[in-house]
């Protein structure tokens, strides 16, 4: 039936609750009791299986199965996507029957730990044997919260430029190459546009599916930023320049802010598109014409990190915790992260991945997928504070870009009041609780 | 709530109704009996295709490939034809366990509801007890609360109940029935009292008088009811997705949404075939209830 229609209504509720869950979750993960919920002995993993690794997601749990049959693992469905899943998990906190393992995404899993849901993983790494080194240093260093880690990198991503082989040779161009700055591309746009029989050059998804993300990158490439440590910045001359910019690229066509962009490249109604490294399995197997990948535009850095890691809620007991990050280790180990990122698109979060004979081999025959290897040690830096930490940052900066790419509005005025909803939030709820 | 179907169908003639009503009073019958039915059937058209439209669309882009789902411009028929998007859906997703379960928890809540919804209704109006207009006024206060603000302890109390993941965790937070109650209530209010009375005098007892002076004379309310019951439940989605982790107790709604992608590329054909799958159940009930809703409105009480 209108599932459409329905599932807006059960956003519209999502979001009126997750709301008022915001405050009760404070209480119940910092009123956890101290021997900490027994579970019925198997660690409850809930996952909302990011770009449908579902499958994969079982395998690699039937193999912890058969080596651990004391604790096997129970896949579970967690949600549609992150915020459904940080949702459940936000009900599970007010009522018990907590799980074991969540998947919490960039913007989720620092309120987490910021109100205590989630339990700080060092002294358990310690116990579990855990190696945090052998994480890739970047990816495990963006869940560190007061000195302490509170997830583990698992679906790890960074944007990505797809461009269209043929599209870009038409308009004489090398598509091994993207453009190295905004403004190249901007020149370049023309050019492509023709050769694309006017349709636009690059679709980005639009504010509810992660413009905030991907604008991130340019923002940066400008000189600009969301946030300064915990100072908003959007209404810094540099960050309203990249905000027009963005505008304007948009008003002339070069630039399309589409509510389905993966659809619209893969079908050629543009020639180039922003996403996550996540979807570059999908996108192989379907998309119309060959694609390369490239670095989003600098100057360096250009691109944010994203993806989710998993995270351990505060409020069970310490045997289950240990369990749940012995689990963890297991789910992201060097064979496992492997199959995972192959299955996926997202990228290896262990260092010696790249050195595993097998996914070298698998690199040289997929150089998309290297794109976002190398991009990540070159081309990336953690994201802003505004968008990742503060309490529905995200949702607000892309309805914001919305207003002023699909609605036009001006750039200036909604970037005020982008700046001072976001530094009240920082002043009210989070300043308070950061010990340093 | 998909009620487009429960809408269209009443609605197409109240609709084309004032199409009718403005055409020039001094014209003889038969003229005006032409252009009163021109424009009307104009009129029937216009409202079935906006209704139909939409519907259209999802039907044939369950039958589409996905390149051609996005084809500039739009077109109408699916080229190449992709009845394969119904089998990806049966081989993505656990269909029969969802589709079970929907069954399960849709037949459990309606019969529940139906039940608790008339027999209250029905001593909220014609039994005599203290207190019975607070009672009313309660159940009426609890329709104003929103569902948003009662899932939280709902959700406390059921999981330390250890309810979670069941069937009856899911069915015994959505049995109230606030406004099942209202609407029978105001109907049974509605009833002439003549009728009431005269069974009364002639010994009814509780039963006799629910089954054969009441009910009978409410049947077009009460299939309206469960109607809206059945389409309600079928489509809850928030409350079993808090409730539910795996297939063993979800329904279908949350099933579906196993075919959309998390991050980048969704193939909306088999999301589209999914939806008609999960829709025709509901068309059937609606069809067969929607005899019954007529049947019940031919069918006077009160004779002569």
């Amino acid at each position: 039936m209108s599932l459409s229609r329905r599932s807006f209504l059960t956003w519209a509720g999502a979001t009126a609750s997750v709301a008022a869950l915001g405050g009760l979750s404070a209480c119940a993960g910092t009123g956890g009791s101290a021997a900490g919920q027994e579970g019925d002995g198997t660690i409850k993993f809930w996952s909302n299986h990011p770009a449908k690794s579902k499958d994969v997601e079982q395998k690699i749990i039937d193999a912890w199965n058969a080596a651990n049959p004391k604790t096997p693992v129970q896949l579970i469905d967690g949600g549609a996507n992150y915020e459904e899943l940080a949702q459940k998990f936000n009900a599970a906190l007010t009522g018990g029957q907590l799980p074991d393992v969540i998947v919490a995404s960039d913007v989720n899993w620092f309120n987490f730990a910021l109100n205590g849901a989630t339990a700080p993983l060092d002294d358990l790494w310690t116990k579990a044997g855990v190696k945090p080194d052998t994480y890739v240093d970047t990816l495990r260093e963006d869940y560190k919260l007061n000195g302490k880690h509170f997830a583990m990198p698992y679906a790890r991503s960074t944007n990505l430029m797809y461009l269209d082989n043929a599209i870009f040779e038409k308009a004489g161009l090398d598509p091994k190459v993207g453009p190295a700055t905004w403004q190249q591309f901007a020149e370049w746009a023309p050019s492509i546009r023709k050769a694309n029989g006017g349709k636009p050059v690059l679709a980005i998804p639009d504010g509810s599916n992660y413009l905030d993300w991907y604008f991130q990158g340019m923002i940066w490439t400008f000189g600009g930023h969301y946030s300064r440590d915990w100072t908003a910045t959007f209404t810094d001359p540099k960050s309203i320049e990249a905000g027009k910019f963005l505008q304007d690229q948009v008003k002339q066509g070069n630039i399309a802010v589409s509510n389905d962009a993966v659809n619209q490249f893969a079908t050629g109604g543009a020639s180039a598109l922003l996403e996550s490294t996540g979807s570059l399995t999908g996108l192989t197997a379907s998309a119309k014409t060959p694609f390369t990948t490239a670095y989003l535009p600098g100057p360096k850095p250009g691109a944010a990190t994203g993806g989710a890691g998993l995270s351990v809620p505060a409020g069970i007991s310490e045997d289950r915790k240990l369990n749940a990050v012995k689990f963890i280790d297991f789910l992201t180990n060097t064979q496992n992260t492997i199959t995972f990122t192959q299955a996926t698109g997202y990228m290896p979060v262990r260092k010696d991945a790249e050195a595993d004979p097998a996914e070298k081999m698998y690199l040289e025959q997929h150089p998309n997928a290297t794109t976002a290897i190398r991009q990540l040690n070159e081309n990336t830096q953690p994201q802003d504070a505004a968008r990742v930490f503060v309490q529905g940052g995200g949702k607000r900066i892309g309805a914001a870009l919305d207003r002023i790419t699909i609605g036009g509005e001006d750039v200036a005025t909604v970037f005020a009041q982008l700046q001072d909803e976001t530094q009240k939030i920082i002043d009210r709820d989070i300043k308070p609780k950061l010990s340093n | 709530m998909a009620s487009p179907l429960t809408i269209a169908a009443p609605s197409a003639p109240e609709v084309a109704a004032p199409a009718i009503g403005p055409s020039r009073t001094p014209r003889t019958n038969g003229e005006r009996g032409l252009a009163g039915k021109i424009v009307g059937y104009l009129g029937i058209l216009l409202t079935v295709a906006v209704i139909l439209v939409p519907l259209y669309f999802i039907v044939i882009t369950s039958l589409k490939t996905q390149p051609d789902i996005y084809r500039d411009p739009i077109t109408w028929w699916p080229n190449p034809l992709a009845p394969e998007n119904y089998s990806y859906v049966g081989e993505h997703v656990s269909f029969g366990k969802y589709f079970r379960n929907s069954v399960i928890i849709t037949a459990v809540l309606t019969v529940v509801k139906v039940t608790l919804g008339v027999l209250s209704a029905y001593a909220l109006s014609f039994l005599r007890f203290p207190g019975r207009t607070l009672v009313f006024f309660l159940v009426i206060a609890s329709l104003m609360v929103p569902n948003q603000i009662t899932i939280i302890s709902n959700y406390s109390l059921v999981a330390q109940w250890g309810w979670r993941n069941t069937f009856a965790g899911i069915i015994v937070p959505l049995a109230g029935v606030a406004f099942g109650t209202f609407l029978m209530r105001n109907h049974f209010l509605s009833l002439p009292k003549e009728i009431i009375e005269a069974a009364r005098m002639d010994g009814a007892g509780f039963g006799r008088m629910l089954f054969r002076v009441v009910l009978p004379m409410s049947w077009p309310t009460l299939v309206a009811f469960t109607l809206i019951t059945i389409v309600n439940e079928w489509n809850e989605y928030l409350w079993p997705f808090l409730m539910s982790d795996t297939d063993k107790v979800a329904p279908l709604p949350i099933g579906l949404t196993f075919l959309q992608n998390n991050e980048g590329l969704t193939n909306w054909g088999p999301v589209m075939a999914g939806t008609v799958l999960a829709s025709i159940p509901i068309l059937i009930v609606f069809l067969v209830l929607q005899k019954q809703m007529i049947k019940g409105l031919t069918a006077g009480a009160v004779k002569g």
